[in-house]
């Protein structure tokens, strides 16, 4: 306050006037937090809070990277899980034609329908390892190509692995692919060949041959079961980690909304107190300008 | 004995003492809200009658009546040396809250649609070609992110690089307004000195020197000092801008666009000498703006360009494209004025970590970087952090001294403003001693009519 004793009008004024002015831009600052609803607009409002701002928002993409990352490692999981259950049922098809073929009481003619068949299940299944997701073929590695595995049955995939990270670092990658030869049999003893020796030994009627073929069918058969298994462990192991990411996000949304936002109640409050307090000056400095020694004179 | 009629010449001389101060209290009432006028007071002094003893004129010792012995201003001068300083560190703290703000609002931040979150997107995409390296589509949407980046970064370098050439352009105005105020400065010391000498009263003169001096202050950070004359010299900083009725003039040299300051720094100098001046106020606070300030996040936003390109770029140079070949630059330019994307096409980017494979865990280490300790990301964060503080700090200090500002104005308002209740006052005391005056004079009057008139008049 005032350091001499000797107050003039235009002091009163000029202090009058800079403390309403003073009150205005307060009352502008709480208006602007009400109406963006944020009491973090700019980074002098608060630094720290600029940074943890946008190291959660940081986090928050990344989290979400990680979310869709997983439902797109899921879709590939789901494509497999589906193809090689069909191919399983295939192969229980397979084997109990090659068991009629086995009892012998078939005539050529029999065993040659059944060699037909068998024949079909060879193409589908071929077709089934063949499957592409989102234009690429599930069970050829990173091969480049639309196919995993050729009309004969011969892999033309790699042993790349197809990788997705569901979480930081090299922990959260979690493959979401298969080759074709861990699923359906390495080559040489895949099922394809298994299918292949099935009709060629049922049109030649070789029994013996036949029993062979079983045991390797039922080979490949473990092989696709065992790919089924592997593959529904790690669908839950990304449906925990993607559960995991999307939990995260909404953890540091609330804690982005705690630093950004306004708490609404208490900046009301303020404004509140701000608009008396303008009000109050208002009044009082209408009252104190007006009189003068000059209204009492006559 | 004294003269029968000196009481006459006493009544007059008061009579005049009265009206010319009822003249001054008019001047201050007429001035009452003139910026810069300083009150005046009528300073009456009682005339001594003759002490010199005489053989026959022998002297009673009474008084002779009052005389006005001068019109006096009412100013301080320390107290507006100190005004000036308050107002130089005042103009100095606004203008510095003031390129804080307009730095604070190129970047935005934080916000959902600026560079950080661009920043972002950008790696989204990548993760989405990581996730699906055959697909065109993510490529495509890679390249437009990346460019949305780029393009970010060249608008957040051309904004402050506007920003600053308007400084520097505002500085070369303020020079010449700063040379055109020492000029008027030391006319008005011409005219002063004359006046003064010739005994006249030039308290109006004063108060308009003051007003420029207080201007060159608010500009400069110039102080002050009056010399025994009436002249006023100004100095900023060490040197002398006004000395008497003669000047010196500043100027601005250096580059007139950011990009060249390395080369030719800016300075605000001496014309004469091409000293530095060590300005202060309005045009210091833009003299550190345009070489310090702007530059410090310019080249804090160039390292987080070079830091994003270099990164990208060694990730890239090491992958392969789609058809096999490496993927060579994906950035040009290392500044975040010069940084743009290097290619066009989707097929051009490369994600694949061995040749002929769609694989892509070359994007996905890229994807990865948003968090690294050392990516852009972190870079730009700690960047805009740093922007924060000293624009909370100068905008806090710039409160404080508009307070500290507040209060020596207030003082100097005590001093030197006009309060019309005591003008009214002394309007009152002044009439009503003029009115006494002349009562003394009728009273003389009518006893002198009594000696002349009516006396001896016996047996007539």
């Amino acid at each position: 306050m005032a350091i001499s004793g000797r107050v003039t009008e235009r002091s009163i004024h000029n202090r009058v006037l800079a403390n309403l002015q003073r009150n205005l831009a307060k009352g502008d600052k709480i208006q602007d937090q009400l109406s963006s609803g944020k009491q973090l607009n700019r980074p002098s409002d608060s630094p720290t809070g600029t940074v943890s701002s946008m190291q959660l928002r940081a986090e928050s993409r990344a989290n979400e990277q990680y979310v869709r990352n997983a439902d797109d490692g899921l879709g590939w999981l789901d494509t497999l899980e589906s193809t090689l259950s069909r191919a399983s049922t295939l192969i229980n098809r397979a084997r109990d034609l090659t068991l009629q073929g086995l009892t012998g009481a078939s005539s050529p003619q029999a065993n040659q329908a059944l060699a037909t068949e068998i024949d079909q299940i060879r193409e589908s299944m071929i077709g089934y390892a063949n499957t592409r997701y989102l234009d690429r073929p599930v069970f050829g590695g990173t091969r480049a190509g639309s196919v995993a595995y050729d009309d004969t049955g011969a892999y033309v995939g790699d042993d790349g692995r197809v990788m997705r990270s569901v979480a930081a670092g090299e922990n959260g990658k979690v493959r979401v692919d298969i080759n074709g030869p861990d699923a359906f049999g390495p080559e040489g003893a895949s099922v394809f060949d298994a299918l292949t020796s099935i009709r060629d030994h049922l049109r030649a009627g070789d029994s013996a041959g036949l029993k062979a073929d079983l045991d390797d069918l039922d080979q490949a058969a473990v092989s696709v079961k065992t790919a089924i298994s592997e593959i529904g462990s790690r669908y839950n192991r990304i449906t925990h980690m993607k559960d995991s990411a999307q939990d995260r996000v909404l953890s540091v949304t609330s804690q982005l909304s705690e630093i950004e936002d306004i708490d609404l109640p208490k900046t009301i409050m303020e404004m509140q107190l701000q608009q008396t307090s303008y009000q109050a000056a208002l009044a009082a400095s209408a009252k104190v300008i007006q009189p003068s020694l000059i209204d009492f004179l006559r | 004995m004294a003269s029968s009629f000196g009481g006459i010449n006493t009544a007059l001389s008061s009579l005049y003492a009265q009206r010319r101060g009822l003249d001054v209290t008019g001047q201050n009432i007429a001035n009452a809200n003139t910026e810069g006028y300083t009150r005046q007071r009528v300073v009456m002094q009682s005339q001594v009658g003759s002490i010199s003893p005489a053989l026959y004129a022998r002297t009673d010792g009474l008084g002779t009546g009052v005389a006005v012995s001068e019109v006096q201003r009412m100013r301080d001068q320390y107290l507006e040396n100190r005004g000036r300083t308050e107002h130089a560190n005042s103009a100095y703290l606004t203008s510095q809250t003031a390129a804080y703000a307009a730095i604070e609002d190129v970047f935005a931040e934080p916000g959902s649609t600026a560079l950080q979150a661009q920043l972002h997107d950008m790696w989204d995409a990548w993760g989405d070609v990581a996730n699906n390296p055959q697909l065109p589509a993510a490529r495509a949407a890679l390249i437009q992110q990346s460019k949305t980046v780029a393009d970010g970064l060249n608008f957040a370098h051309n904004a402050l690089a506007s920003q600053w050439g308007q400084i520097r352009k505002e500085l070369s105005a303020y020079v010449e307004e700063v040379n055109t105020a020492a000029k008027t400065v030391a006319q008005l010391n011409d005219s002063i000195v004359q006046a003064k000498a010739a005994g006249l009263t030039v308290n109006e003169l004063e108060d308009r020197r003051d007003l420029q001096v207080m201007q060159l202050a608010k500009l400069t950070g110039a102080t002050a000092q009056t010399r025994p004359n009436g002249a006023m010299d100004v100095y900023v900083g060490n040197s002398t801008l006004v000395t008497g009725f003669t000047t010196r003039d500043l100027e601005v040299v250096g580059a007139a666009r950011m990009d060249q300051r390395a080369f030719q720094p800016v300075s605000v100098q001496w014309a004469d000498t091409e000293t530095p001046a060590g300005v202060g106020g309005t045009m210091g606070s833009m003299f550190d703006t345009v070489t310090t300030i702007i530059p410090v996040i310019s080249d804090a936003l160039d390292e987080v360009a070079r830091t994003l390109a270099t990164k990208v770029n060694t990730a890239h140079n090491g992958a392969f494209r789609p058809d096999g070949t490496p993927g060579g630059d994906f950035f040009t330019g290392t500044t975040a004025g010069t940084i743009a994307v290097a290619i066009d096409f989707p097929d051009q980017v490369a994600a694949a970590a061995q040749a002929g494979r769609i694989d892509g865990s070359v994007a996905n280490e890229l994807a990865g970087t948003v968090t690294d300790a050392d990516g852009p990301d972190l870079l730009y964060q700690s960047m805009i952090g740093n922007l924060g503080v000293a624009a909370q700090a100068s905008s806090r200090r710039t409160e404080i001294q508009a307070t500290v500002t507040e209060q020596v104005d207030a003082s100097r308002e005590a001093q030197s403003g006009v309060n019309l209740d005591e003008e009214m006052t002394n309007l009152l005391t002044y009439q009503r001693g003029y009115e006494a005056a002349s009562r003394v004079l009728t009273t003389i009057d009518s006893m002198l009519d009594q000696l002349i008139n009516r006396t001896g008049l016996v047996g007539r």
